[in-house]
């Protein structure tokens, strides 16, 4: 019987996981990786097929995933099923917990949106007087961003725009289409800035813990990996109070093991390691562990057409390309019926329209679709949802999972912030879209459920005072300082950015500050 | 587990097995206390000798659909009746390419709706029961016999423009709009709409990576709505 104490544990292998293996194993530090569910092979897993060969022709099964709306009948399995692990909410009070367990997590499947946050985010009370200031500032995290941004190769242009730092990128040179200058002058004169993209070229086009990160790892000799093992519970030293094992059972003999460690990393994903710990009683002297959940707003937005490059007319030189147009609310001036900003992703292109944003049918329909094909330009918010004390996740004493761990209940919902900031983005799109030329066909006022960006944050927030927060500035419990937390639910505040350059950063930095502080023997 | 490993596994098992005699016997002798072998298959040939070798078949893509109906239960006669028409107006056949009644399309969403949850049922039944009683109250006609006149009379006006995830919220506006666009999903998703295609000299549309259950768990029961006590070692 093993009776070995790993020196550090890391539960979880996506980029929160993965970045901490690198730099742990990099500096010769032994790691063990958990990881809820199976490693993919792409080529085993995998099968270029036609939808009507699918059992539901290409529809959703139905009653499968009702909250996953990315999720289709080709990539349902990549998915966790929601009747396996379950979680519940007040039924006037949705959420979308999107999840996969597959090795590497979320980060097999993300957007590649690669952003910085502002200090306008780090520093948000001081700014605007609302929630709290994070305990660094975006001088603190840059040097990490980086080193973030060449790992991952982020392809971008730099602006100067304070709301919208600049990092170490490979340049975008490629040129504007017609259509989105015309945007972008309509744009300018209203104090807004069509920019380009920021994407993780990764390597292949993959940007994911499984080709950016875990080899490095492996490569060390310092890291081993065990798939299908769902850490049910941490334990605690009875003398010293610190973490010293992890109870886990096997995914799919349900063998109840255990495994002992002198540092634990938690890497779950947001929600995931907030209800370890929550199930463990543990780390929540402050009396936050659960609280301050929060995301990004999505859903929200227009459909337009730019008349010129209809009737076969559509030319990449007139249509192709996307943008961004980087928060612009509350920097200079005070937006009148909400708090902090958004910003409103543009993207174009040459291909069919959605048949959804035309109100007819049958051969008219045709002949729309014919006319209208490659002149599509869309808009979609991404705002910031205010962290609140009373948006939180606890445990739900009457739910378990298939493995018999208690799962989550999710109390969260938005607020007119959300849905003032909602409609701003609309009408200004609106406004925009007119100035330009574009004619538009559909919009959308309305969120999508909380959850939806796939950006769960906070509930495990960092902060310099041990009775407001759970972490402390290099993602370590205040109660427990061999407990790390490195995956997204350390954030105090959203932000309008997609989290992942954010999460990967600050797990760089607290890895770094963890093998410092093992060197000198503090933990 | 996919096939192939399973074959890899069974295969070893069954090497393992038809070497177990005398290796068995020399444990017996050197060391009484080591475990049994595998329980070898029955009969005196190894069930899956020469799987290995086998070549994958050259089978093309067929669905059920090119050869067989679809036997449509769930929607009630007139109900069934109303869709087709619906179907019919919404998604003709046009350019070489088939309309939504040469796809199968009513009766593999009768099927499809079969399966659905009830609210999604009920929306489109209430939905084809008002076109039924809207024919028949303005043109004196069950919906299945209007013109495409009269359909578009009562089809039109609820038609919206919409973004995705976020359908009307009205009732039977739902109903119109998603039983437009789930028409039309049947169609340009079937069999017969890619054999248009193909013909066309056009690649097979709608065709994407498809991802089989990874590693799946064979016991999954789902939650059991109860707690029960960890097994682990507890400190007391």
């Amino acid at each position: 019987m093993a009776e070995e104490t790993v020196d550090v544990l890391i539960i979880g292998s996506g980029h929160s996981g993965g970045m901490a293996a690198k730099i742990l194993t990099e500096k010769g530090i032994s790691c063990l990786m958990l990881n809820a569910g199976p490693v993919a092979d792409v080529h085993k897993d995998t099968e270029v097929k036609p939808a009507y060969t699918l059992p539901f022709r290409g529809f959703k099964q139905p009653g499968q995933l009702p909250h996953v709306f990315q999720s289709n009948e080709f990539n349902a399995n990549t998915w966790v099923d929601e009747k396996e692990v379950p979680y519940t909410y007040e039924p006037q009070n949705p959420y979308n917990w999107v999840r996969v367990r597959l090795f590497g997590g979320r980060s097999l499947f993300w957007s590649r949106a690669s952003f910085r946050l502002s200090d306008y985010e780090f520093k948000g009370k001081s700014h605007d007087g609302y929630g709290d200031d994070w305990p660094i500032s975006l001088a603190d995290l840059d040097p990490y961003y980086s080193r973030v941004e060449a790992i991952f190769r982020v392809q971008g242009q730099k602006t100067g725009l304070p709301q919208f730092p600049d990092g170490n990128y490979v340049l975008d040179t490629s040129p504007w289409s017609v259509s989105m200058q015309r945007l972008a002058s309509a744009a300018k004169p209203r104090n807004i800035h069509l920019c380009k993209q920021r994407t993780s070229l990764g390597i292949n086009g993959l940007a994911s813990s499984v080709n950016l990160l875990l080899p490095d790892a492996f490569a060390t000799g310092k890291l081993r990996a065990i798939p299908n093992v769902i850490v049910r519970e941490l334990s605690v030293d009875k003398n010293t109070g610190l973490v010293n094992e992890a109870h886990f059972v096997d995914r799919l003999s349900r063998r109840e093991m255990s495994v002992k460690a002198r540092i634990v990393i938690l890497a779950a994903g947001t929600l995931e390691s907030t209800r370890l710990l929550l199930n463990s009683n543990l780390a929540n002297s402050s009396g936050v562990l659960g609280h301050y959940l929060a995301d990004q707003i999505y859903g929200a937005g227009i459909v337009c057409s730019v008349p010129d490059a209809r009737d076969g007319k559509s030319t990449p030189e007139l249509m192709g390309g996307s943008g961004i147009l980087p928060r612009f609310r509350n920097i200079d001036t005070k937006a009148k019926n909400f708090l902090r900003g958004y910003s409103i992703n543009v993207w174009g292109g040459t291909g069919p329209m959605d048949p959804r944003n035309f109100a007819t049918y049958g051969v008219d329909l045709e002949k729309k679709l014919a006319s209208y094909h490659g002149s599509g330009i869309s808009t979609g918010i991404m705002g910031e949802v205010l962290s609140r004390y009373e948006n939180h996740v606890r445990i739900d004493k009457d739910v378990v999972d298939a493995w018999d761990i208690p799962v989550l209940h999710i109390e969260t919902k938005y607020t007119d912030n959300e849905f003032n900031m909602a409609r701003d983005s609309v009408d200004t799109a609106l406004e925009l879209a007119d100035a330009a030329g574009f004619e538009v066909l559909s919009k959308n006022y309305n969120p999508n459920p909380p959850g939806y960006s796939i950006h769960e944050l906070g509930t495990c927030r960092m902060g310099d005072d041990p009775k407001t927060s759970v972490l402390n500035k290099w993602n370590q419990s205040h109660d427990i300082k061999n407990l790390f937390v490195v995956d997204a639910s350390s954030f105090v505040s959203a932000g309008w950015q997609n989290p992942t350059m954010t999460i990967s950063a600050l797990a760089m930095r607290a890895s770094e500050h963890l093998a410092e502080e093992m060197r000198r023997g503090n933990v | 587990m996919q096939r192939r490993d399973f074959f890899k596994g069974i295969m070893a098992a069954s090497v393992a097995a038809s070497a177990a005699p005398s290796n068995l016997l020399a444990q017996q002798v050197a060391t009484p206390a080591a475990p049994p072998p595998a329980t070898p298959a029955p009969g005196p040939v190894p069930w899956m000798r020469g799987l290995m070798e086998v070549k994958p078949l050259p089978i093309s893509q067929l669905s059920a659909d090119a050869v067989a109906q679809t036997n449509a239960n769930f929607f009630t006669g007139i109900q069934l009746a109303t869709l087709r028409r619906l179907s019919e107006i919404l998604a003709p056949s046009s350019n070489g390419y088939p309309g939504a009644i040469e796809a199968g399309a009513p009766e593999f969403l009768d099927f499809l709706i079969g399966v659905s949850p009830s609210d999604r049922q009920q929306m489109y039944q209430s939905g084809l029961d008002r076109l039924e009683a809207e024919a028949k109250q303005h043109f004196s006609v069950s919906f299945a016999a209007v013109t495409a006149d009269q359909a578009d009379q009562l089809i039109r006006p609820w038609l919206r423009t919409w973004m995705n995830d976020h359908p009307p919220t009205d009732p039977y506006e739902l109903f119109i709009n998603l039983a437009h666009s789930d028409i039309r999903t049947a169609t340009v998703n079937s069999q017969a709409w890619s054999d248009a295609a193909h013909r066309a000299g056009a690649q097979t549309p709608n065709t994407d990576l498809y991802w089989y259950p990874v590693d799946p768990d064979l016991h999954h029961e789902g939650s059991t709505q109860t707690h029960s006590v960890a097994t682990y070692p507890r400190p007391s």
